[in-house]
């Protein structure tokens, strides 16, 4: 479908009555989505230190506010490491898996996936849970190496549904002309695979840095001085004070996701990350 | 956010069984993977599975038995929390469905140049954080929030501030919030796949716009509905930092018991028993799940 232009919409409108209907429905239908996530924008400007309409004045000082507060600060470090080594491991392990998935001759394949992705499934607090006791009963306890452990689980369903999306698109032609050519197995995955499948392991790799990002249910279990999460940190101050600082902390949380959402709609495309099909 | 990529995935080489030569993918890469999530993820279950069978008791230290499950499902405070727990995921679904359906409607048929804005602002919110939105939930219908602001003082429609949040319709609304993207989607998805010849045949076959819908479109789009409703129902579930920051005591669901225990009573055990009340739903939805892909697949 292709834009209509105006004269096109009106035309449509004669043909379909019930469209402006569904289009002030849609319109009131984003208003209420949109609503909680602007209104936290505006607020991260208030100049006071409480929440009250109409709004007195603006300021930056909540901004300052986020580099002042070292929890802040320090549980960004934490959660920005866990969620590039979580991602990286899940690439390590989902990417080869989602190949073999997509290409493998196995019976079993339909339910390997269905095993490799239903992390996705689970109530991730009954994992956290689930988690805590068993690695603590492993030795590793509350320690960022629980909390790698624990977010490559989750992570790893991502990784596999981008990258195998994007491998059953592509021609096996390549891989077998390579192959004729010469090549052994690894030089075909490195020099031919590993090129045509990079916006899937891009798409899944932002996915999982996101996802790990947001996650509270797992990371709060595996909380102390030193593993503390940004939302764990988050968490337990909203819990405390009301102060604009969280507004203004997810502001620019917001930022840097929008724009790690236009990056991968430049390089893959939006449509593939999010149908469920 | 389902199992069907890799599915369809994986029963896409059947149609050409190549010989076996060397640049195909071996079976054992996999390895790596099933095996990390063999120890690190299903031994997890299987022990938390196990514990539940040895709740805590006071002065009693740790006894195996049903004990926690016979208190879960023999005591009317509990029953109460797991009802609340199914009819809120209920509610929630189907409230995405009444709100979801119409628009993915409208961004299949209707949206034009516009559906790429759509979709933005469809995922945009699923990339902000959840303190984010509740916290948005929190500014816009606290007492003296924005919407109370409105109906109060500029238009003069009520006498008091509205008590709006901690209620059942902020921990519904902001629920709705985070699952309703996943429900449009997953309709939109089969809305794109129906012949719209099908639509045509019934209008010239004497059908008005309403029985076409009812009679043709909306029995064809079921499998969307199917794949939407399974996935919030699951996620509504196991959710419970929505209702901890603005659901109040509106819906005591089991997460949100789970967490009580953690942090106060610390009845391990009970605790596990709850988690795996909620797992076997989990399991139950994602059996639903396959059924649902399967069938569509064999549709082709």
């Amino acid at each position: 479908m292709t834009g209509p232009g105006i004269m096109g919409l009106w035309r449509r409108f004669k043909r379909n009555p019930e469209a402006p209907l569904l289009g002030a429905f849609v319109a009131l239908f984003f208003t209420f989505m949109l609503a909680p996530i602007l209104i936290v924008v505006v607020v991260a400007f208030n100049d006071a230190n409480f929440i009250a309409f109409p709004l007195r004045g603006y300021s930056l000082r909540w901004f300052y506010r986020i580099v002042e507060y070292r929890p802040f600060l320090d549980s960004f470090i934490v959660s920005l490491e866990l969620a590039f080594a979580s991602t990286f491991l899940a690439c390590v392990l989902g990417v080869p898996a989602s190949l073999a998935l997509v290409r493998g001759r196995s019976r079993h394949a339909d339910a390997i996936a269905t095993f490799l992705l239903s992390p996705l499934s689970m109530p991730l607090i009954v994992l956290g849970l689930a988690f805590l006791f068993y690695l603590s009963a492993l030795g590793l306890g509350v320690s960022f190496l629980s909390l790698l452990i624990s977010h490559t689980v989750v992570g790893l369903p991502y990784i596999m549904r981008t990258v195998a999306g994007v491998y059953r698109g592509v021609s096996t032609d390549f891989e077998e002309t390579a192959s004729i050519l010469g090549a052994n197995r690894l030089q075909i995955f490195w020099y031919i695979t590993l090129p045509l499948i990079r916006p899937g392991i891009f798409a899944g790799a932002l996915f999982a840095i996101l996802i790990s990002f947001d996650n509270l249910p797992i990371s709060f279990f595996f909380g102390s001085a030193t593993t503390n999460t940004l939302p764990v940190v988050m968490l337990s101050y909203i819990e405390h004070q009301f102060d604009p600082s969280i507004a203004a902390l997810s502001a620019v949380q917001m930022l840097l996701a929008v724009v790690a959402l236009l990056v991968v709609e430049r390089i893959y495309g939006l449509k593939h990350m999010s149908a469920p099909t | 956010m389902t199992t069907a990529t890799l599915d369809a995935a994986t029963r896409a080489p059947a149609r050409k069984r190549r010989k076996r030569h060397a640049g195909g993918v071996p079976m054992w890469w996999v390895l790596p993977a099933v095996l990390f999530l063999i120890v690190f993820y299903v031994f997890p279950i299987a022990q938390n599975g196990w514990r539940g069978f040895y709740p805590e008791f006071a002065g009693q230290g740790q006894v195996f038995g049903l004990a926690a499950y016979a208190k879960l499902l023999g005591d009317g405070f509990y029953l109460g929390v797991i009802f609340d727990t199914f009819w809120l995921s209920v509610l929630v679904t189907l409230v995405c469905l009444a709100l979801g359906y119409p628009v993915a409607y409208f961004l299949v048929r209707y949206s034009g140049r516009w559906s790429g804005l759509i979709i933005f602002m469809l995922i945009a919110p699923l990339l902000t954080s959840i303190i984010m939105r509740t916290y948005g939930w929190r500014v816009l219908l606290a007492r003296r929030g924005l919407v109370n602001n409105l109906l109060l003082d500029q238009l003069g429609l009520i006498e008091e501030p509205l008590r709006l949040v901690n209620t059942e319709f902020s921990a519904v609304a902001g629920l709705v919030h985070v699952l309703v993207p996943f429900m449009v989607l997953a309709i939109a998805s089969v809305l794109q796949g129906i012949d719209l010849r099908l639509e045509e045949s019934a209008r010239i076959l004497g059908a008005n716009r309403w029985q076409t819908f009812l009679r043709v479109t909306l029995p064809l789009s079921l499998d969307g509905i199917g794949t939407g409703a399974i996935m919030v129902f699951m996620i509504a579930n196991g959710s419970f930092v929505t209702l901890l920051l603005i659901g109040g005591d509106s819906f005591k669901t089991l997460p949100l018991l789970i967490y009580q225990q953690f942090n106060t009573t610390r009845d391990f055990g009970f605790a596990a028993a709850m988690g795996n009340l909620l797992l076997v739903s989990a399991v139950a939805c994602l059996y639903l799940q396959l059924r649902l892909i399967r069938r569509r697949g064999v549709k082709g």
